[in-house]
């Protein structure tokens, strides 16, 4: 029998995955995303480096930092433009902040969609710690359009440190008393533990990454391995568990929060205290001849951005690599022969964000 | 057994909580917090102030009508045109100044970025719902209203919990 799941339903995000079954078991399956595609690519063609920002950010509006991370990266080496020490240290806790931010969205869902309703409660609040340092930071609670071509549009406000360090450290706090209530909780263990195992070949093979990478025992992490802006100055220690299945999908996310509490700290203690946050542009900056990729490291896992320039104000063209279609391509792999009921533990653990993987 | 103790600790942490204090913010009668008077931008600098990115704030005494901030806005959300005001203003020649819908702004305050007389801010002023498409167009008189936003709570983080308050 083929069942449609989505792309109406709530739980499917804004995706189709159609399953063929026999009885309880699921025969094959066939992620069908582009519903929410918006030609965010396309639509960078018709606009300057600059006000591209506000919607190159908009296919996560949850992580915005760090989708236009790369972008603002490459741009900065298109118009040869040196970034502020103060600026890097400032990008590095928002996009921090903001890493922090999706995850513990994603992880609101992952709960609901186990059942769990008390996993959607928490994190959907505590959320709101980070949300409202970034609101003070930005001036925005999502989508911040905060990173520009050679710095971050405002400075921190003053005090921001002080609040930062304590509301970080309480999230920390808040954070690990989820291992108690749903991480060691047997109910959750056991719909996760061996379900839709990815092997340590097939991660490879198949080209995930992440989260999704680190759950089936690879350490990579573009964070520590091509360090951009100052991660090279701070210790980032990656998450790696060997066991592929689905309970170590989720619970390498969660321990990657309390890393980038860890970043954070050490950020807003080797900040330098005072100096610009940001190199005065001209006008519609133009680039030369040239192409740049340049990639960060994201919530849903590496991310990239290839930009050529032709020299007008306007890029030639803007292409963005995403973890969450890399992620999607392993889930007709792991659901091959798992019960339908598996299959929300299943989908939601690739660390997937349907309007992502459409642009 | 290892099943139970785990099911029993899961509950109690679950438990525990009914000792901690409310985090939620009740909206409407409790309003956050901000940090400063709304995003600003210094263009002798060409860097920004810390604010939040709410209503604007159009200083009909600084506006040349110049339309840098108009043209910044094409790219992003075609959100601002441009009006004739009745009043005269001398350094505005052809006396005509922003009008802003908010049926299209994103709040991302380029507009504010592009403007080089310091006649454009951000205020704090968040509430913009109507019950029309056109009471959302807020004319250049509206914009130059300095709002008044209530603003009574924010984060406390105590032993027993965090809280607004
Ligand atoms: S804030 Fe952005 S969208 Fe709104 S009027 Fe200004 S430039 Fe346009
Ligand atoms: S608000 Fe500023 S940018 Fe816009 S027309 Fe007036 S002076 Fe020019």
């Amino acid at each position: 029998m083929t069942l449609n799941v989505g792309p109406q339903h709530p739980g499917s995000g804004h995706m189709r995955i159609i399953v063929q079954i026999d009885g309880d078991h699921i025969v094959a399956c066939d992620p069908d995303p582009g519903y929410v595609h918006r030609g965010e690519e396309k639509m960078a063609e018709y606009r300057n480096y600059i006000t591209n920002i506000p919607h190159l950010e908009r296919p996560v509006i949850h992580d915005s930092c760090n989708i236009l991370y790369p972008y603002v990266l490459g741009v900065e080496e298109l118009l040869g433009i040196e970034t502020p020490e103060r600026a890097k240290y400032v990008r590095v806790i928002a996009s921090e902040l903001n890493r922090c931010i999706y995850t513990m969205y994603w992880l609101a869902i992952y709960g609901i969609f186990l059942g769990h309703s008390t996993m959607f409660m928490w994190p959907a609040g505590d959320r709101e710690l980070l949300i409202d340092l970034m609101e003070k930071m930005t001036g925005a609670r999502v989508t911040h359009a905060h990173f520009v071509p050679g710095g971050v549009r405002n400075d921190l406000p003053p005090n921001f440190e002080d609040v930062c360090l304590r509301q970080v450290n309480y999230f920390e706090k808040r954070i690990k008393e989820y291992a108690d209530i749903f991480y060691d909780n047997p109910i959750l263990i056991s719909r996760t533990r061996d379900t839709g195992v990815l092997s340590r070949q097939d991660a490879i093979r198949l080209g995930t990454t992440g989260s999704v990478l680190r759950a089936s025992g690879v350490d990579y992490d573009v964070r520590k391995k091509e360090p951009y802006d100052v991660y090279d100055e701070l210790d980032v220690n990656t998450n790696v568990m060997k066991e592929g299945d689905s309970y170590a999908r989720s619970r390498v996310p969660w321990l990657d929060m309390m890393e980038s509490c860890n970043i954070i700290r050490s950020a807003l203690e080797k900040m330098p205290s005072s100096g610009s946050v940001r190199v005065k542009l001209k006008p519609n900056p133009k680039g030369g001849h040239d192409t740049v990729y340049k990639r960060v490291e994201s919530g849903r896992g590496s991310l990239g951005c290839y930009i050529v320039s032709d020299g007008k104000p306007e890029p030639y063209r803007v292409k963005m690599s995403v973890g969450s279609f890399r992620n999607l391509i392993a889930l007709p792999y792991l659901l091959k022969g798992e019960k339908l009921g598996n299959m929300p533990a299943v989908y939601w653990s690739l660390n997937y964000w349907p309007v992502e993987a459409d642009r | 057994m290892k099943t139970a103790t785990g099911i029993i600790r899961a509950l109690n942490s679950g438990i525990k909580h009914l000792a901690v204090k409310r985090f939620t913010l009740r909206y409407p009668e409790e309003k956050l917090e901000f940090v400063g008077d709304g995003y600003q931008f210094d263009p002798s600098t060409g860097v920004g102030i810390a604010g939040l990115k709410g209503r604007h704030m159009l200083f009909h005494d600084h506006c040349t009508g110049c339309q840098l901030c108009s043209i910044a806005c094409e790219g992003v959300a075609e959100a601002i045109g441009m009006v004739k005001v009745p009043e005269e203003q001398k350094q505005n020649k052809k006396s005509i100044m922003p009008q802003i819908d908010y049926g299209k702004c994103v709040f991302c305050g380029l507009c504010v970025d592009a403007c080089p007389f310091y006649a454009l801010y951000m205020t704090n002023d968040y509430e913009l719902s109507s019950f029309s498409k056109e009471g959302l167009i807020y004319t250049p008189a509206q914009l130059a209203v300095k709002p008044y936003v209530r603003q009574d709570s924010s984060i406390q983080i105590t032993e027993r919990g965090a809280t607004h308050g």
